[in-house]
C-alpha cells in the first residue's frame, strides 16, 4: 500500500467534508430540502405576490436545447410539468433568448405565445409577465412566468420591476440547489474513478455505508448507476476503500442533517 | 405600508408624482423642440441597433435597414467571437425589430443597421454584446441603441473603455436601464444616455431625472411595436423606452450635425417635457 496515497485521500475526504459543511451553512437558510419543493415554493410565492391566477417556472435543458416546465401552480397546474419546447418558441423562449423581461396583456393574440400548446393544456391566459432567471455568473438558467393578473387587465412596470428582484433571489436559490445536485453526482463519479484504480477486496461495509447514504435513491437510473459503482468498488484496495467509506460517511451525515431524502437525478 | 414604498426600480423617478419641474434659463431657454428637431426626419443618420437582429423586410421599417452583422460566440476564435456580414438581417426574437420600429417611427429617414448579438448560444452573451458595440464604433455609426445590458462585474472595464471610445468618436450611446436597480453596464456610465420607462404614450413626451444615474424617462408601457415574422405586438419594458430617445436623438443630429454628444444631452434636457423655459 502506498502511504502517500492514503494521506492524499484523507486530505480529499477532509476537503469534501469542509465543502459539504460550507454548502450546508450557506444553503440551508434559503434551500428547502429538494429542488422540487424549492421550485414549488417559489411559484406559490410569485402567484401570491403578483396577484396572479397561475405561475410557472421553466428551466433550461441544454442537451435538448429546450425549455422545460419544471413546476406550475394555479389553473394550468401539474399537467404542464415535464413539457418541453425549443428555445425560440413562445414568450418564455423570447425571454430566454434576449434575457429581457416582458409583460404583455393580449396573450390570446400574441403570436409568441405557443397557442397550440396552450390550448392543449386547456388554459389560455389573458396576461403574462415573464422574467429571465439569471444566475450570479450571468447564465440564463430559465424563465419564470406569472399568468393572469387577478385584479387588473395586465401586469404593469411596477410588477415587472418587483418580479425582477424576486427572480434574482429565486435564480440564486435554484442555481445553488442545482449545484448541490451536481456535487452529489460529482461525488459518485469521483468514487467510481477511485474504484477503478485498484483491484481486490470485499466491500460489504462500504456497500452498507453507501446504502445508508443514498437511501432516497430509488429511481431506476440511480440504481443502475449505483450497481455500476458497486461493481467497481468490489475491486478496491484497502486504502481506497477506507477513503471511500470516510467520504460516504461524511456524505451520509450531511444528508441526515438535511433530514428529508434527496434523490439523485 | 403604502404600496408605493415597495416600488424598487429606476422608473420610480418617472411616476406622475415623482417628476420634478426643471428650469431652463439664459441662452438655454432658447432651445426649443421646434429648434432642436422641427421638420427633421433623421435623414442620413446611421443608427445601430445592437440586439436580437432587425427584420429588414418588416413593413413597419419601410426599407430603412441598410445592412448589419451577426456576432457569434465562438470559444475557439480569437477573443471568443466571430463577426459575419448580414446584408439582409433577420431577427431571432422580435426584440430588435421592436426597437428599430420605434426609432423608424420617430426618425423615418434614419438608416438602421442590425447588429445581432443575441441568439441560442447564451454562453457568451456579454462578449457578443461588447463585440457588437465595438463593431458599431469601428464602422462609423452615429447612434447606437442598446436595449440590453450586462451586470457582470468583470465587464465593467471593457464596456467603460468602449463607451469612452464611442464618446470620443462623437457617437451617442442610448441604453435601456435594467429592470432591477442593480449596476448594469454600460447603461450607468455618465457618457451614455440612460433611459427608463414612464407611463405616457406620446412618443415625444419624455422627462429628465435630476437625480441620476437614470437620466431620461420615455414611453415604455403598453407600446405597440413591430415584431419579427411581420407581426405587431403590445409590449411593456424599459427596452422600448430607449428607442424613443434614440429616434429623437437621430432627429436632432440630422438637423444639427455640428453638435457633440454632450451638447446633444444638453439639448435633450432643454427640450424635456418637465423642463420649463424661463420667460414662458
Amino acid at each position: 500500500m502506498n502511504p502517500d496515497k492514503d494521506i492524499n485521500e484523507e486530505k480529499l475526504s477532509e476537503q469534501l467534508q469542509r465543502l459539504l459543511i460550507s454548502i450546508e451553512a450557506s444553503g440551508r437558510a434559503v434551500l428547502p430540502k429538494s429542488n422540487d419543493v424549492l421550485l414549488k415554493s417559489i411559484v406559490d410565492a410569485a402567484a401570491r405576490i403578483f396577484g396572479a391566477a397561475a405561475a410557472s417556472i421553466l428551466l433550461v435543458n441544454e442537451e435538448e436545447e429546450a425549455l422545460e416546465f419544471k413546476v406550475s401552480t394555479g389553473e394550468a397546474d401539474h399537467d404542464l410539468v415535464g413539457t418541453k419546447f425549443p428555445y425560440d418558441r413562445g414568450i418564455a423562449g423570447y425571454v430566454f433568448m434576449t434575457g429581457q423581461p416582458i409583460a404583455t396583456s393580449n396573450v390570446r393574440e400574441d403570436k409568441r405565445f405557443n397557442q397550440d400548446f396552450a390550448k392543449s393544456t386547456g388554459y389560455v391566459p389573458n396576461s403574462i409577465l415573464a422574467t429571465p432567471l439569471i444566475s450570479s455568473d450571468d447564465r440564463i438558467i430559465g424563465v419564470m412566468e406569472v399568468l393572469d393578473k387577478i385584479d387588473a387587465t395586465s401586469f404593469d412596470l411596477h410588477d415587472m420591476e418587483l418580479m425582477g428582484m424576486f427572480a434574482q433571489q429565486a435564480a440564486m436559490a435554484i442555481d445553488m440547489s442545482q449545484q448541490i445536485d451536481s456535487i452529489e453526482q460529482a461525488l459518485i463519479r469521483g468514487l467510481k474513478r477511485l474504484a477503478k484504480e485498484d483491484k481486490t477486496q470485499d466491500t460489504s461495509d462500504l456497500k452498507s455505508t453507501l446504502d445508508h447514504a443514498l437511501n432516497g435513491a430509488n429511481r431506476s437510473s440511480d440504481l443502475l448507476e449505483l450497481a455500476d459503482l458497486f461493481n467497481d468498488i468490489s475491486a478496491l484496495g484497502e486504502a481506497e476503500r477506507k477513503a471511500c467509506i470516510q467520504v460516504l460517511t461524511t456524505f451520509a451525515e450531511y444528508r441526515k442533517s438535511t433530514s428529508a431524502p434527496r434523490r439523485f437525478r | 405600508m403604502p404600496e408605493e414604498t415597495l416600488r424598487p426600480a429606476w422608473s420610480q423617478h418617472f411616476t406622475p408624482d415623482a417628476i420634478q419641474e426643471l428650469l431652463s434659463q439664459g441662452p438655454f431657454a432658447k432651445i426649443t423642440p421646434e429648434w432642436a428637431w422641427g421638420d427633421s426626419t433623421g435623414k442620413g443618420i446611421r443608427v445601430a441597433v445592437v440586439d436580437s437582429g432587425v427584420e429588414y423586410d418588416h413593413p413597419a421599417l419601410e426599407d430603412c435597414v441598410r445592412g448589419g452583422v451577426v456576432v457569434e460566440y465562438d470559444a475557439k476564435a480569437k477573443d471568443n467571437y466571430r463577426i459575419k456580414p448580414d446584408d439582409k438581417p433577420l431577427d431571432v426574437s422580435g426584440h430588435g425589430t421592436a426597437c428599430a420600429g420605434i426609432i423608424h417611427s420617430l426618425a423615418p429617414e434614419a438608416e438602421i443597421y442590425s447588429v445581432r448579438v443575441l441568439g441560442r448560444n447564451m454562453g457568451g452573451r456579454a462578449i457578443q454584446f461588447a463585440a457588437g458595440l465595438d463593431w458599431a464604433i469601428e464602422n462609423n455609426m452615429q447612434i447606437v441603441n442598446l436595449s440590453l445590458s450586462t451586470s457582470l462585474e468583470e465587464f465593467f472595464g471593457l464596456f467603460h473603455d468602449l463607451t469612452d471610445q464611442a464618446y470620443f468618436k462623437n457617437m451617442n450611446l442610448i441604453s435601456a436601464v435594467n429592470n432591477i436597480p442593480e449596476p448594469s453596464y454600460p447603461s450607468l456610465y455618465s457618457s451614455v444616455i440612460s433611459v427608463a420607462a414612464h407611463e405616457g404614450h406620446d412618443p415625444f413626451t419624455y422627462y429628465y431625472n435630476p437625480n441620476p444615474p437614470v437620466e431620461f424617462g420615455a414611453p415604455g408601457i403598453d407600446v405597440e411595436v413591430a415584431w419579427n415574422k411581420k407581426q405587431y405586438l403590445v409590449c411593456t419594458g424599459n427596452s422600448f423606452a430607449a428607442p424613443h430617445i434614440t429616434g429623437i436623438t437621430a432627429l436632432i443630429r440630422a438637423k444639427h450635425p455640428e453638435l457633440t454628444p454632450f451638447q446633444i444631452k444638453t439639448v435633450l434636457l432643454a427640450c424635456a417635457t418637465n423642463t420649463k423655459r424661463q420667460g414662458r
